[in-house]
């Protein structure tokens, strides 16, 4: 029983960090209708600017900060010189798809011409078991998830009780109708960007600071695991992402520790299967259901 | 030409000859019928494997190597073997992930597939012997020919049987795409829903462009497996897959000749040519600078030239004057 309780709280872990990521991909992909491939490599990338910040023996929240800061620009700066003006150009659904790989590969690349192939870990004080009933999580991991807690219910004031998230939800449903009833959509994009970016950012330290080292490929392996929790939920949706991280969070980690470590990630890829199988447009879906006629 | 010039030349021809194959499968798939296939690494794994397996011999159980389903068959049939698995996966995989998903998410969950097969192959080690992956392949028709596996002579004799194997598979991806099959599968790449208005079963299109497709890859992954006589789960990571798209889309998706092209391009032009770059750096580096360079020049040509080299064909059929 007790490996139960320890798979359970390791499975709460990773679905915080998956949470934080999948919520940011989700956003990136409800305003702007693209499958952001290279999201995983940003979050790489933004985990070797924590990686420099914790050798500089700032700790880990400036680690988390500068990590977020860089994801945020760099999402942005991402969207508006590389993906807006294909989108502006004519290119379709399966062409962004692709144009997003390539954007993977080359940054995930670029990180290997600079960092070699050598695993790095963050400079940050040894993790201290803590008992909270049945569990055992260390500091990292009670951080790791109360960050998590602070971004969603961050994520949901936001949507839900300002003007802001109103605009942002109004876009993701009809970007042209948005537009008509004067929200200025271009703006909402830029910042959608700049939000989910930071959400990636942290989601790369964060991913990073849970597992003993990294390398430049260890957030372009986790965008699976993303897109699974995404897709899950339903493709554009903020609360369907979370919905996601934690089925496929907790499902990963139980059954890896009750069937077998090997296939902790193939039950995900087989709960995701099961799922599009019975519900094609994944649990929570209403905008992705309408997205399909913009995208045909 | 000297023996050393000789080998490479020969090795490289094979490798252009399976290039080819390849995509020309893929180019079926995505550039005539519209199926993001990002799995389709996975075809030619399977075709590799099974010509692996069924030339191999039966596994015994001291060996050093573990898997299922060895056999002593001669040679033409583990090409045929690997091409009727490759079409048979493709239907089973067609079945769940083209069904009644939307094309976004079929190209998500084809990534997934294609991350799931590499997941089995590496972790369930009676398969196909896990991440060591056979080795020892024998190479056919040595004793036949009375010369030696692996001398030049039965290198230049392999040249011959792919480029038999590569006309064959031209000749079968050009039959489909230039009947009236191939007409609805454009057709239906280009608007589903009037394809489907018209009466055209969709999904059977698309499950044909991925069977047809998926045997032609699975048939050049045999031959590959030949080549280099060992196969394992580093051999088909996705960013082969990569290499094969951006071929496609470089050369002229949707058009045999310009796809063809792509493949002398990217997979046998680009990625051949870091072999006789010097080497500088950290040991990945050429490697990294490469990989770079094809997503660049992808890029590059999504935004200036998105139809590739040679564009596909704009089809006229005379005005309708019915009869």
């Amino acid at each position: 029983m007790s490996v139960f309780w320890a798979s359970l709280g390791f499975g709460v872990v990773t679905a915080s960090i998956l949470a934080i990521a999948a919520v940011g991909f989700t956003l990136q992909f409800g305003a702007t209708n693209i499958f952001n491939l290279a999201y995983g490599d940003v979050m790489s990338a933004a985990a070797f600017v924590g990686y420099l910040v914790t050798q500089a023996h700032l700790g880990l929240w400036a680690a988390l900060l500068a990590g977020g800061a860089f994801g945020s620009v760099f999402s942005a700066l991402l969207n508006r010189l590389v993906y807006a003006p294909f989108i502006r150009r004519g290119t379709r659904l399966f062409g962004m798809i692709i144009v997003s790989i390539a954007v993977s590969l080359m940054l995930a690349n670029t990180m290997q011409a600079i960092w070699g192939a050598n695993f790095y870990s963050l400079a940050i004080p040894p993790a201290r078991p803590f008992r909270i009933g049945p569990f055992i999580f260390t500091t990292i991991q009670l951080v790791i998830i109360a960050i998590a807690i602070a971004a969603m219910a961050g994520v949901h004031l936001l949507l839900r009780h300002t003007r802001l998230g109103r605009a942002m939800r109004a876009t993701a449903n009809d970007a042209t109708l948005a537009r008509n009833c004067g929200i200025r959509t271009d703006l909402v994009v830029d910042v959608v960007w700049l939000l989910s970016g930071f959400l990636c950012g942290i989601g790369g330290v964060v991913l990073v600071a849970n597992v003993t080292s990294f390398d430049y490929g260890t957030g372009g392996n986790f965008i699976i695991l993303i897109l699974t929790a995404a897709v899950l939920g339903g493709v554009g949706q903020p609360y369907g992402a979370m919905l996601g991280a934690l089925v496929i969070g907790v499902a990963s980690e139980v059954s890896a520790a009750i069937i077998t470590p090997a296939y902790k990630e193939l039950i995900a890829f087989v709960i995701l299967v099961v799922v599009l199988l019975i519900r094609p447009q994944g649990i929570l879906s209403e905008i992705a259901a309408q997205k399909e006629v913009v995208a045909a | 030409m000297s023996l050393a010039w000789q080998f490479y030349v020969s090795t490289l021809l094979i490798y252009v000859g399976v290039d080819i194959m390849a995509v020309w499968a893929l180019n079926l798939q995505l550039g005539v019928a519209g199926v993001l296939n990002f799995a389709f690494i996975v075809f030619q794994a399977a075709g590799a494997y099974t010509a692996a397996v069924v030339t191999l011999g039966p596994a015994s159980r001291t060996g050093f190597q573990h898997y299922v389903g060895g056999a002593n068959w001669p040679f033409p049939l583990p090409v045929l073997a690997a091409a009727v698995v490759g079409a048979v996966l493709a239907l089973v995989i067609g079945l769940f992930s083209l069904r009644r998903l939307r094309n976004d998410y079929q190209a998500i969950v084809m990534l997934v597939v294609s991350l799931i097969a590499t997941l089995i192959a590496t972790n369930d080690v009676g398969l196909v012997n896990g991440s060591n992956g056979l080795s020892l392949v024998p190479k056919p028709l040595a004793s036949v020919l009375g010369v030696s596996p692996y001398g030049i002579q039965y290198q230049w004799f392999f040249v011959g049987v792919t480029a038999v194997i590569c006309v064959l598979a031209y000749w079968f991806i050009n039959r489909i795409t230039s009947s009236p099959l191939g007409r609805s599968l454009r057709a239906m790449r280009d608007n589903e829903q009037v394809a489907a208005a018209l009466g055209k079963n969709v999904l059977w299109l698309r499950l044909l462009a991925m069977m047809a497709g998926g045997a032609v890859a699975a048939a050049s992954g045999a031959i590959l497996v030949v080549l280099i006589t060992a196969w394992s789960p580093s051999s088909w990571l996705f960013p082969e897959t990569f290499s094969y798209l951006a071929a496609v889309i470089i050369g002229g998706s949707g058009n045999n000749l310009g796809a063809m092209l792509g493949a002398l391009l990217v997979p046998v032009g680009f990625l051949e040519a870091a072999r006789f770059m010097p080497s500088f750096g950290n040991p990945n580096l050429v490697g990294a600078l490469q990989w770079i360079a094809v997503g660049a020049l992808l890029l590059i040509f999504l935004w200036f030239w998105p139809r590739g080299v040679i564009p596909e064909r704009r089809r006229r059929f005379p005005a309708g004057r019915s009869d």
